[in-house]
């Protein structure tokens, strides 16, 4: 029995085969997590290598370039790039997307392996890094505080990191920008010289004075006690009472040559809260677990943590992941309610009937959910790709149900009993049904099989629709004709109410006024098939004219509400200087609506900061790094873009600034918009500097290029202290030891740890800042040999001020510098062209290399991953078809649907100044599957009509007319359940959007077109055919005559 | 006695069943899937991609008294849907 046979039989089992479908669906859509994309694995890994005492260019010579052969023989690397700097080499490794990155790690420390013995001594182990999504923060909290400022990291690491670290799928919960407390002696170096005392000697009383020792054990009679000698000071104020010498006869306290201060650290990184001077407190997730969730918990936390907080401190939310997230799919949410309300208007308005309408809106939950026990199953989320392929399933779902169900009304208006309409009804289409079906499959089985960073969005996209596909096949054929089978009825059976009538009568005049308008169209055309060859051939043309006004880019920026930016100055100035930059940034800040919070951060992080985030930014004193959090999508009236925008004239405006950096969308993440760089490779800094300064000045005067930067760092200002070995030698001492007497003075040595509460503070001991502010100062700092002997600085050491050498960095084993850019306003290809035309007029040496990077080699790569697909899933579809008809010439015919599709996309894009890009390509390539779907339809009727023996015009016009009404309502199903997405409704549907307006547009005019053309154009083929076969039959009969 | 041949398309199974039924008519030979076309007028039923709709056939022997009750049972099915196509031819049966 067939399927259809059998669930007609069977209503019960049909019915509660679906229900329980549906029930296992919402039962798996409990059961997801939420997330913006799909998971994604990281394609990047590092190694670190130090090597204690070398500049860069040592680094680079010894260590970066061993390591780089090594590694460049790993398989599957896109990119490796370098970082030599003083001491530390950073090797990237960038491989393509998709690969198992485990496997990759393993390969390279393989080759790691290899080649460590070539690696000079005193290099450290090499250190491989991972990077993944997980260590971007979650979110990132601010705490401002008044009274309780110098106390503030305790409080927040015992009141808010300590809770929150509990929170399961919490990961790493660390503060910055709170100083810790720390004991520092102050030392005054006249009187440690008059005393003949060294910071040395310091520290070593100040470590053996702040001692606890177990002394072991006495038994005492029957009993043991242990014996414990506590020399622990208990305040940090008793260390001025300790006893650092005795000098004729007398006791010298600490306090006679020193100071001690219970402060806080004196340089750390500063963080500023809407302005005011707070912490922040950055949370990263575990491994694998799910934002979401994670978010939800530590919300639900907060309340309590803020409560057992001291009043003056107020914790903020900075930045979130989640907000983005949730937004995005409630935005994805409503398009989808908007397209079902749509999907339902136009079947009731082309069926006029509510029953039939039932039976075919059945269809789209039955389809939809029983998706969510594939993401369920394999483990994915419920993410925007996810729920995109399903609102664009939508439309698409009911076609089938729609076809089989107007052949069962045909049917039964004929006089059959519903039952056996719905089994014999269904057989005359389940051929038809599968094939169409097949047809998409044909376009959305290939998405699966994508590699690349494209393979990554619609992989899951791809597997979604199929199934959707293959479930809403599978109702069509069990689930319409059983409900038909109970549902129908005759039309002289039924009783419709007054109202119906008044309200559906029009409709249905209106309906079968198309019906005879399109048949005199039809007429007309068949009748003037040259005129109408050349217009759609006019057509086509205009639209490839209009193809070349398109600008691309790779993937539309999406307003997810953050900024993020950086300020530097010129190197060498101090934090006060960058605070004020900063605070002037902030008042203008201020001024903007849009603006919900602001956080800016000065200066280094400490060097026991455990903040793993800060340290991955760079930073320094002439540093300021921000980031703006921006109202709701819907509550404000300016873009991120535009607000990013005003911020850079704002910034624009400080002659102080040396360069700066706005990211709208925040930093990392596929949706940020796009870059542009010119990457320029040589040896030579001074030529590549040079070269590279031109190429930022011309970069600079193409329009809509933004935040033109060379990455290459500057030379930085320093005292360099050169010692003079033999002197040293004469004094008995080595480069090594004298060092580290300077480090110990300036930098201060850690002598020991006070312990309070539980708690470890550091006692340092170094010079008074008065001290140590001069050359003069280092140049009198005394260096003692082993003899007791002193020397001052200046006797064996020259101080002299120097430049730092930059960093070097390298790609694929070269040097490079990268002149980067932002785009606003403007487009990928134009934006390219034109820095390829300014760096061709410049006169650049031959031994020096220049590419164009950043996003445009994702787009490139990804474009031609595109047109690949669109080039297997034409011949896919086509394969499809001819197997259908079983002819060659029939698929050709209906392929001829295509080129207006694209006439159309062109058209909508140029009206909506949309550009071509990843999300339009996309929607091109669905396309394909859903236009030749009308093609088939009318072919397949065309065909039926001259079987039964019509002439081909007639079989045309009739056969046109009878399938308009299933047509239109496929076509306008699918249309308007894009429409919502291509309105862009809410956060994050800038992504979508381009992709359905490429479909709603390429759809439109494509079936109208398809609807006059495709008839045309069968009259020209079929008649050709017949006179060829006239030809033949003619040539036999004068043969034979003959 | 009479041989009555209906042939008829095959959505009508269920209708030609059950007049059967309420005939009492027992016994009967039905052939299924068949092919068929009407002598002037309806759509041929053949199974194919321009006419997929299928016949089938029952041959029943009736007594003669019912054969009258049974050709106006069959005739009012085929006046309410005339679009399906049904038809019943009778002769006589000479030995059983």
């Amino acid at each position: 029995m067939k399927l259809y046979e059998s669930s007609v039989k069977k209503p019960i089992t049909t019915s509660l085969v679906f229900i329980a479908i549906i029930v296992l669906g919402l039962f798996s859509l409990s059961r997801l997590s939420i997330d913006l994309m799909p998971e994604i694995e990281m394609n990047q890994a590092y190694v670190i290598v130090t090597y204690p005492g070398a500049s860069a260019e040592d680094v680079e010579n010894n260590v970066t370039k061993v390591m780089e052969s090594a590694l460049s023989t790993v398989s599957d690397l896109k990119k490796l790039t370098s970082t030599s700097k003083e001491n530390t080499a950073i090797i990237g490794c960038e491989f393509e997307w998709g690969i198992d990155i485990d496997g990759a790690v393993n390969d390279m420390r393989d080759k790691i392996e290899l080649v460590k013995q070539m690696l000079p001594d005193g290099c450290s182990n090499p250190m491989i890094l991972k990077i993944s999504t997980d260590m971007m923060p979650i979110s990132i909290l601010s705490a401002t505080a008044k009274e309780s400022t110098n106390a503030l990291y305790k409080i927040l690491d015992d009141g808010v990191a300590n809770p929150l670290n509990r929170i399961s799928g919490v990961g790493a919960v660390s503060i910055s920008g709170a100083p810790q407390r720390e004991i520092i002696v102050n030392c005054d170096p006249t009187k440690l010289e008059a005393y003949n005392l060294t910071v040395e000697q310091i520290g070593s009383i100040v470590s053996q004075e702040n001692l606890n020792t177990p002394g072991g054990s006495i038994d005492i009679g029957s009993e043991t006690y242990s014996l414990r000698i506590e020399g622990e000071l208990e305040e940090s104020a008793l260390l001025n009472d300790i006893v650092v010498a005795n000098y004729g006869g007398k006791n010298i306290f600490l306090r006679d040559i020193a100071y001690v201060s219970d402060t806080i650290q004196e340089k750390a990184q500063e963080s500023y809260v809407n302005g005011v001077k707070g912490a922040t407190i950055v949370i990263q997730k575990q491994t694998g677990a799910n934002s979401v969730n994670v978010m939800n918990k530590i919300r639900a936390e907060l309340p309590k943590i803020q409560k057992n907080l001291p009043k003056d401190i107020h914790l903020q939310e900075v930045m979130n992941t989640t907000d983005n997230i949730e937004n995005s799919i409630a935005s994805l949410v409503e398009t989808f309610v908007l397209a079902c309300l749509f999907v339902v208007i136009v079947v009731l308005f082309f069926l006029g009937e509510w029953r039939a309408t039932i039976i075919i809106m059945v269809t789209i939950p039955v389809a939809l959910i029983s998706s969510f026990i594939y993401l369920f199953i394999s483990g994915n989320t419920l993410n925007v790709i996810s729920l995109s392929a399903i609102s664009i399933a939508l439309g698409m779902v009911v076609d089938d149900a729609i076809v089989v169900l107007e052949n069962v009304t045909t049917h039964v208006e004929r006089g059959s009993k519903p039952r056996e309409a719905a089994i014999y009804g269904t057989n005359e289409v389940a051929v038809a049904v599968i094939a169409t079906t097949l047809t998409l499959l044909a376009v959305f089985f290939p998405f699966t099989m994508m590699t690349g960073m494209a393979g990554i969005m619609f992989k899951q996209l791809g597997w979604m629709i199929c199934i959707i596909m293959i479930v809403s096949t599978a109702s069509a054929l069990s689930l319409t004709p059983m409900m038909c089978s109970i549902m129908l009825k005759r039309e002289k059976d039924k009783k419709h109410n007054k109202l119906f009538l008044t309200v559906y009568q029009p409709i249905s005049v209106f309906l079968d006024k198309l019906d005879n308008a399109y048949e005199r169209l039809l007429t007309w055309a068949v009748r003037h098939k040259t005129v109408t060859i050349i217009i759609a051939v006019v057509m086509f043309g205009a639209s490839i004219f209009g193809m070349t006004r398109l600008g691309s880019e790779f993937i539309p920026a999406s307003d997810n509400g953050q900024i993020t930016g950086s300020i530097e100055l010129p190197s060498g100035a101090n934090v006060e200087r960058s605070k004020e930059i900063a605070a002037r940034l902030g008042e203008k800040i201020k001024k903007i609506p849009e603006i919900r919070t602001y956080t800016y951060t000065v200066g280094t992080p400490s060097e026991d900061d455990d903040n793993s985030f800060a340290m991955m930014n760079t930073s320094g004193s002439n540093y300021i790094s921000f980031r703006i959090r921006l109202y709701d999508y819907k509550d404000r009236k300016k873009s991120m873009f535009e607000v990013a925008e005003e911020l850079r004239k704002e910034i624009d405006t400080y002659t102080e600034v040396k360069k700066f950096s706005v990211t709208a969308g925040g930093d990392g993440g596929m949706t940020s918009g796009s870059t542009i760089d010119l990457e320029i490779f040589g040896h030579d800094f001074e030529t590549t500097g040079r070269i590279a300064d031109s190429v930022k000045v011309a970069m600079e005067k193409i329009p809509g290029l933004k935040d033109v930067i060379i990455d290459r760092e500057d030379y930085k200002p320093q005292f360099q202290v050169d010692f003079d070995r033999e002197k040293l030698a004469l004094n008995g001492l080595s480069v090594g030891a004298a060092s580290s007497y300077i480090r110990n003075r300036i930098n201060g040595l850690t002598a020991s740890v006070f312990r309070e509460d539980g708690e470890e503070y550091k006692i340092k001991i170094r010079y008074d800042r008065a001290h140590r502010q001069s050359v003069e100062d280092i140049e009198n700092i005394l260096i003692y040999n082993s003899a007791g002997k002193a020397v001052r600085v200046s006797e064996v050491a020259n101080v002299v001020e120097s430049m730092e050498p930059p960093s070097i960095e390298r790609q694929d084993r070269e040097r490079i510098v990268k002149v980067t850019a932002k785009l606003y306003g403007t487009t990928l290809d134009v934006a390219s062209a034109k820095i390829q035309e300014a760096v061709d007029k410049m006169d650049i040496p031959t031994e020096i290399g220049t590419k164009i990077g950043g996003s445009i080699e994702d787009q490139q790569d990804t474009f031609s991953d595109m047109t690949l697909l669109l080039v297997l899933i034409l011949m896919l579809v086509y394969i499809v078809m001819a197997a259908q008809f079983e002819s060659l010439r029939y698929p050709f015919i209906i392929m001829f649907s295509v080129p207006f599709a694209f006439v159309g996309l062109v058209l909508s894009l140029v009206i909506t100044n949309e550009t071509i890009n990843l999300m339009s390509m996309i929607g091109a390539v669905m396309l394909v599957g859903i236009v030749v779907k009308n093609g088939i339809v009318l072919v397949d009727y065309i065909n039926l009509n001259r079987e039964r023996g019509m002439g081909i015009s007639q079989s045309v016009i009739s056969g046109g007319k009878s399938r308009l009404r299933p047509v239109l309502m496929t076509s306008a199903t699918t249309v308007l359940g894009m429409v919502p997405m291509a309105l862009g409704i809410g956060e994050g549907s800038e992504l979508w959007q381009p992709m359905g307006i490429a479909i709603v547009g390429g759809l439109t005019v494509s079936t109208l077109v398809t609807l006059v053309v495709i008839p045309v154009m069968y009259c020209v083929f079929a008649s050709r055919e017949i006179v060829k076969y006239r030809n033949k039959h003619s040539l036999k009969l004068n043969r034979r005559k003959a | 006695m009479k041989a009555a041949f209906i042939a008829y398309n095959q959505a009508h199974v269920e209708e030609i069943e059950s007049i059967l039924r309420q005939l009492s008519i027992r016994g009967f030979t039905r052939w299924q899937d068949i092919q068929g076309r009407g002598t002037k007028t309806g759509e041929p039923h053949l199974g194919t991609h321009a006419w997929p709709a299928k016949n089938m056939a029952t041959l029943c022997i009736v007594d003669d008294y019912i054969a009258p009750i049974l050709k106006k049972r069959i005739q009012a099915l085929d006046n309410d849907a005339p679009e399906q196509g049904l038809r019943i031819f009778f002769w006589e049966i000479i030995d059983v």
